[in-house]
């Protein structure tokens, strides 16, 4: 995995630098700077509406800042020519919350659609390689299924293998236990931190879950607002003082909602308010 | 003011629409040359073929049945008609001019819309909330050489032959109407029918089918590929699809049929 000659741990591969966006009047994100080093497990926390979604966008390239600098690799891709940016994505793969497998493709075929889109390597090795991957991640005989005929579980698990398809040196996940039962949740974690074991990959977690979170991360950044109010290694994170993280932490809900919803429903019973 | 401000709103939303639709065509045709067979690549080619089944081979009964009921109405209602001035004669010409120029093309684009735009705008729209297209971009993979050009190609391929499919259909079913009514010999239908066919009628219908093929599959396409949010939004798309891609095929009949007639095509026989 480390073909670079540079590549030693704790440089930072993704580099993100004063990242700002707004849709419309809503700021989404407000100048971010976060770095992911070679080899670790960054886990980047937020809750919904947080932005962390959209800084996502940006890492991946889909979607340009207003202003700052995404550096994956040495190469800006805020900035770079199309083909650069192929390279990039190249040496990334992203497992996709909703898995985003093809539908119409069995599972041993999705794992195959980039090293046949993008390699010319021989059938045969392709065969192989997919085999290769879809014992890494536990699915090896899922191959001759299709999307639909997999649980979530599975479903993720095949969306980490095609992500490994082309060897990327960075993995991305996004959401990698949402909708998944604790233990399914659980299996997952670890297969994150095998990877990260067994092939030295940099891995880059967006997710709300904190057990999740802890157990995986080797530091915790935390996205409020769209601003980052935290990056640090997870022994210190627990013991951050930002009020918002402590509410994150503690699983505290926020005041006014409840307090509205309270109030609504006691003027509701009353039937004060009927014309709802 | 407020009218003002709403008529002004629908005149952007109908301008961006058409940018959206003229920017998205050239990105398909600048890919086109990627899913021939023999230039391409092997794997477009097999999608386009996939496609082609989807679009036009399992249309073909449906704008066939359409055509023929369309074919024996038309000749109906102009025999009861024409027979008021004993000019049941031209029955044929109304119907042979009438298929290959109009209704031909029109209910073969209707069918197609129906069926295909919708299918289209679903299949693509899926394709956006599950993420697939993003994958599809962060994996390096063009979508619109993936997804699009495959499927602009299939139908570019298909409704010209299910139009010229459905024009015989129709055609056949005045020689039906014909047989039935006034003992018509098929020796002397086709003959008349061979005397109303003009060159020009049927290269304007195979031009007519293009621009309706590009009007249902853009449509379709840019409709799923506008999809954001969750899967009722994929529903909005669908119908946003049918009704969009319908009226512009319509549109569209009519100002190629008006620029037909004012060239004086329609004169010389």
């Amino acid at each position: 995995m480390t073909n670079s000659g540079a590549a030693k741990a704790g440089d930072p591969v993704i580099s993100i630098r004063g990242v700002s966006m707004s849709y419309g009047a809503r700021r989404v994100l407000d100048r971010v700077d976060l770095d992911v080093h070679r080899g670790e497990i960054l886990v980047l926390l937020g809750g919904s509406g947080s932005g962390k979604s959209t800084l996502l966008k940006h890492v991946l390239g889909l979607a340009k800042p207003e202003a700052g600098s995404v550096t994956i690799e040495g190469v800006d891709i805020t900035s770079c020519s199309v083909s650069e940016l192929g390279a990039v994505r190249r040496r990334i793969g992203v497992a996709f919350q909703a898995a985003a497998l093809f539908n119409s493709l069995s599972v041993a075929d999705n794992v195959a659609l980039p090293l046949r889109e993008l390699t010319r390597l021989a059938e045969s090795t392709i065969k192989l390689t997919v085999w290769m991957k879809l014992i890494a991640v536990g699915l090896s005989d899922a191959g001759s299924l299709y999307p639909p005929e997999l649980s979530g579980g599975m479903r993720k698990r095949a969306a980490v293998a095609r992500a490994m398809a082309l060897d990327p040196e960075i993995l991305i996940f996004d959401e990698p236990s949402a909708g998944l039962d604790p233990i399914v949740a659980a299996g997952l974690d670890e297969l994150i931190l095998f990877l990260k074991r067994s092939f030295g990959m940099t891995i880059l977690v967006v997710t709300h879950e904190l057990e999740s979170a802890f157990r995986i991360a080797d530091r915790i950044a935390m996205l409020y607002q769209g601003r980052l109010v935290a990056v640090d290694r997870k022994e210190e994170f627990t013991r951050n003082v930002h009020p918002r993280i402590r509410q994150f932490l503690e699983r505290q809900p926020d005041a006014a909602p409840v307090v509205a919803v309270e109030e609504f429903m006691t003027s509701y019973l009353r039937g004060s308010n009927n014309d709802y | 003011m407020k009218l003002l401000e709403q008529v002004g709103q629908a005149a952007i939303i109908r301008v961006e629409d058409a940018g959206a639709l003229t920017l998205q065509f050239w990105s398909v045709v600048r890919k086109l040359p990627r899913v021939l067979p023999v230039v391409g690549s092997r794997r477009r080619w097999r999608s386009a073929v996939e496609q082609m089944l989807a679009i036009g081979a399992s249309a073909l009964p449906m704008s066939g049945i359409m055509a023929l009921c369309t074919g024996f109405i038309l000749a109906l209602q102009s025999a009861s008609e024409l027979r008021r001035f004993g000019a049941v004669d031209f029955v044929v010409d109304l119907v042979v001019i009438g298929f290959t120029r109009e209704l031909g093309p029109l209910i073969t684009a209707l069918s197609v819309s129906g069926r295909s735009a919708s299918a289209i705008s679903a299949e693509i729209g899926t394709m956006v909330v599950t993420e697939e297209i993003d994958a599809l971009r962060v994996m390096g993979v063009d979508p619109v050489e993936f997804t699009l050009a495959p499927k602009y190609l299939a139908a570019l391929i298909t409704l010209p032959c299910l139009t010229v499919l459905s024009t015989l259909c129709g055609i056949f079913a005045g020689y039906v109407f014909l047989a039935f009514s006034m003992d018509m010999n098929l020796r002397i239908y086709l003959q008349a029918v061979a005397e109303a066919v003009v060159l020009r009628d049927v290269a304007f219908m195979l031009v007519k089918s293009l621009v309706f093929a590009t009007i249902i599959i853009h449509v379709g396409c840019l409709e799923g590929m506008r999809v954001r949010g969750g899967p009722e939004a994929v529903g909005h798309s669908t119908t946003a699809a049918v009704v969009k891609s319908t009226f512009l095929v319509i549109v569209a009949d009519l100002v190629g049929t008006a620029i037909f007639y004012l060239m004086g095509w329609s004169s010389i026989r």
